[in-house]
């Protein structure tokens, strides 16, 4: 589904040069759970954000659906992203203004909130567990209810494809083992092809698909 | 997405209110200051729309109040194909009101030959009385007076009452109103009894009031009565003259401020020797003549009669009104670029505040014009608060300084100025959003998800 094909991303902050990935070559298949795995600074982030089309990498390319990414114009990648692809960060990345529901709307608020989708992710919310906080804002909810919100919100356009940069990592155990059902969840029933970076392994199953890094390149 | 963006600005209130007030004051500033050009303009209209005649006066000087012209030209003028009634008129500024000093706003004692008034076909005051009745035949020689509404309620006359103007006891037997604050100043009387009272030389008039017959065209008429009186010899106004009438002829500060005049009315230096002249030639009337008189400056030589139409006195308004406009558009500048800058501080602060969520927005499918697009919906909803609240700000303060000094000033905003103003500031907001926007766009999605 995803095929990565001899990618190098090289960041450069003034003078210096980080080689963030030296060539690293995968097939990610579809429709199954996978993980990126490694200590910090692998180069795990920055193969997710490339997969994502938030950046472009410096050599190799990147295939899905066996469409090249790097092929695409610009608009063509914010459509990519909007339609595509969900995003679940880190740190729930929620605009803070804004309530549950409509931080779910939100990636299609410049094109207009049809009913149809205001209908879509009020049952999102209720399937994540939030029927209840529909209306709160950020600050009234807890880590894992702001997590499930970036899920919901991942999921409205029904994407191909879910990218996960550590959704537990500032989640407690139990609460990241709840996102993590929750994931699978949505995953077996929309079909959805996940992608998750963590450098926890418990919750890692027998038939999940297994990337490892170590400074940019596949470990073995 | 406009509703996303009032949510942004109502999440930084404070910052935004702020701005909002920078732009509401620079807008209702800007308002403001152009009302007085508008209500000077309005003014002009109103009052000049409702002359018809021409006012034949003397050379330089700027109203009828500083002229003086000989009593006599009156018959001449009338002699003039074209001209149907010359009514002559003596204006003198009032110094005691019920023996009470008459500061501001002036008034004046009107003096006008009533036979001659009653013939003109438009009488702007005559046709401004509410109560009462204008002058008649009657009335010439004695005390009976026609007043303002203005003035009748400055000092709480009724009509029938007497008033003391410059120590007359004056009958009031009729009161006007023509809503002009350039009219409503005068006490009419009869032309001899403010002769008297004023102590007017008595072979002169300050004006004469012209109406046409209408065989001539307006233009025309101006021009030949002009001519008529071309080469007459009739020193030109000079503020001066007034003051220091009683003063020696050879008086040097005399001098001196007929020079300073002079170079305020923006005259060469060539000019002030001309006039020199002509007071020389004055005296020695037929010697000097013949000698200093070359051709080219008798045909140069101007009329000695001053000959206005109303809407000359509308268009030398209307020019004052432009520069003014001029200075008052440099004023409001300096409060638009203090707006327009508080503009772009607020709208810089609140992005770089946000860089995170255009991150999260442009990962999420967002393009950059979509960005773009959101902070210039908010900066131009400031904007456009902020000119509707100037507007109304503005307007307020239009309101309470006519209320409360009605008999002064008229400020005017028309509603093409407050339109303009909350285009204007609309504008502003766009223009001043434009730029931090733009400096959203140079980040890439991650760059701005790593900085969260
Ligand atoms: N935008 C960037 N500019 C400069 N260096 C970067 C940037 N993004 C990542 N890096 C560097 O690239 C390396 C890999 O980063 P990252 O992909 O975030 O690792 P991980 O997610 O595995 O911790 C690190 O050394 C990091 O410092
Ligand atoms: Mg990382």
């Amino acid at each position: 589904m995803i095929e990565v094909r001899n990618v190098e991303k090289i960041h450069q902050t003034g003078e210096t040069e980080v080689r963030a990935l030296q060539g690293v070559s995968c097939n990610f298949p579809g429709q199954v759970f996978s993980f990126i795995l490694g200590p910090s600074g692998s180069g795990k982030s920055t193969l997710l954000y490339l997969m994502g089309a938030l950046d472009k990498p410096t050599s190799g390319e990147i295939f899905v659906q066996n469409r090249s990414l790097s092929t695409l114009n610009r608009t063509e990648r914010d459509t990519y992203r909007r339609e595509k692809v969900g995003f679940v960060f880190q740190n729930f990345n929620l605009l803070k203004n804004l309530n549950a529901l409509e931080n779910v709307l939100a990636p299609y608020l410049p094109l207009g909130v049809s009913t149809e989708q205001k209908k879509r992710a009020e049952e999102l919310l209720k399937q994540v567990g939030l029927g209840q906080r529909i209306t709160h804002r950020p600050s009234q909810l807890s880590g894992g209810e702001q997590q499930r919100v970036a899920i919901a919100r991942a999921l409205l356009k029904r994407p191909l494809l879910i990218l996960a940069d550590e959704p537990t990592g500032e989640l407690d155990t139990q609460t990241g083992a709840e996102i993590f059902q929750c994931l699978r969840d949505v995953s077996d029933q929309y079909k959805t092809t996940v992608v998750i970076v963590t450098h926890d392994e418990r919750y890692i199953r027998d038939t999940d698909f297994i990337l490892r890094l170590r400074d940019g390149k596949i470990a073995e | 997405m406009f509703k996303f963006a009032i949510r942004n600005l109502m999440s930084r209130s404070l910052r935004s209110f702020l701005c909002l007030m920078g732009l509401t004051i620079a807008i209702a500033g800007m308002v403001g200051l152009f009302s007085i050009a508008g209500g000077l303009e309005k003014t002009v209209s109103q009052t000049f729309g409702k002359i018809t005649g021409i006012v034949a006066m003397q050379p330089g000087a700027p109203i009828p109040l500083f002229s003086r012209i000989p009593r006599s030209w009156g018959e001449e003028i009338g002699l003039i194909p074209g001209v149907a009634i010359v009514n002559a008129e003596i204006w003198s500024r009032v110094n005691m009101i019920e023996g009470k000093p008459v500061i501001s706003p002036p008034r004046f004692l009107f003096g006008t030959e009533i036979p001659t008034r009653l013939q003109l076909k438009h009488g702007i005051y005559r046709e401004a009385i509410y109560a009462g009745r204008f002058l008649s035949l009657e009335d010439q020689g004695s005390l009976n007076t026609i007043i303002s509404k203005q003035i009748a309620e400055q000092h709480q006359k009724q009509l029938g009452d007497t008033i003391d103007v410059n120590g007359q006891e004056m009958t009031i037997v009729g009161l006007y109103e023509t809503g002009s604050i350039l009219l409503d100043v005068a006490i009419i009387l009869d032309i001899e009894m403010v002769r008297t009272i004023t102590r007017f030389d008595p072979n002169s008039v300050s004006c004469f009031y012209l109406e046409q017959s209408g065989n001539v065209k307006n233009d025309e008429l101006v021009k030949n009565i002009k001519n008529h009186f071309k080469g007459r010899e009739l020193a030109s106004w000079q503020p001066t003259s007034l003051a220091l009438a009683s003063a020696s002829q050879s008086n040097i500060l005399k001098t001196l401020l007929n020079s300073i005049d002079q170079s305020l009315k923006g005259n060469s230096n060539e000019k002030l020797e001309k006039s020199n002249e002509r007071q020389l030639k004055n005296k020695n009337h037929t010697e000097v003549q013949a000698a200093t008189n070359s051709p080219k400056e008798i045909e140069k030589e101007s009329s000695a009669l001053d000959v206005r139409s109303a809407s000359d006195w509308g268009d030398r308004l209307e020019n004052f009104t432009a520069d003014l406009d001029i200075f008052l558009g440099l004023m409001t500048g300096i409060g638009v670029l203090i707006a327009i800058l508080s503009i772009i501080n607020t709208m810089l602060m609140s992005v770089i505040e946000r860089i995170v969520d255009f991150g999260i927005l442009k990962a999420n499918g967002w393009s950059n014009r979509d960005v773009i697009l959101l902070i210039t919906a908010e900066s131009s909803l400031l904007g456009f608060a902020g000119g509707i609240l100037g507007g109304l700000l503005g307007l307020l303060a239009i309101y309470i300084v006519n209320w409360k000094f009605a008999n002064q000033v008229h400020l005017y905003a028309s509603p093409g100025l407050l339109l303009f103003g909350v285009l204007f500031s609309t504008t502003l907001g766009i223009v001043g959003g434009l730029y931090p926007a733009w400096w959203t766009t140079r980040m890439t999605p991650i760059d701005a998800i790593r900085r969260g």
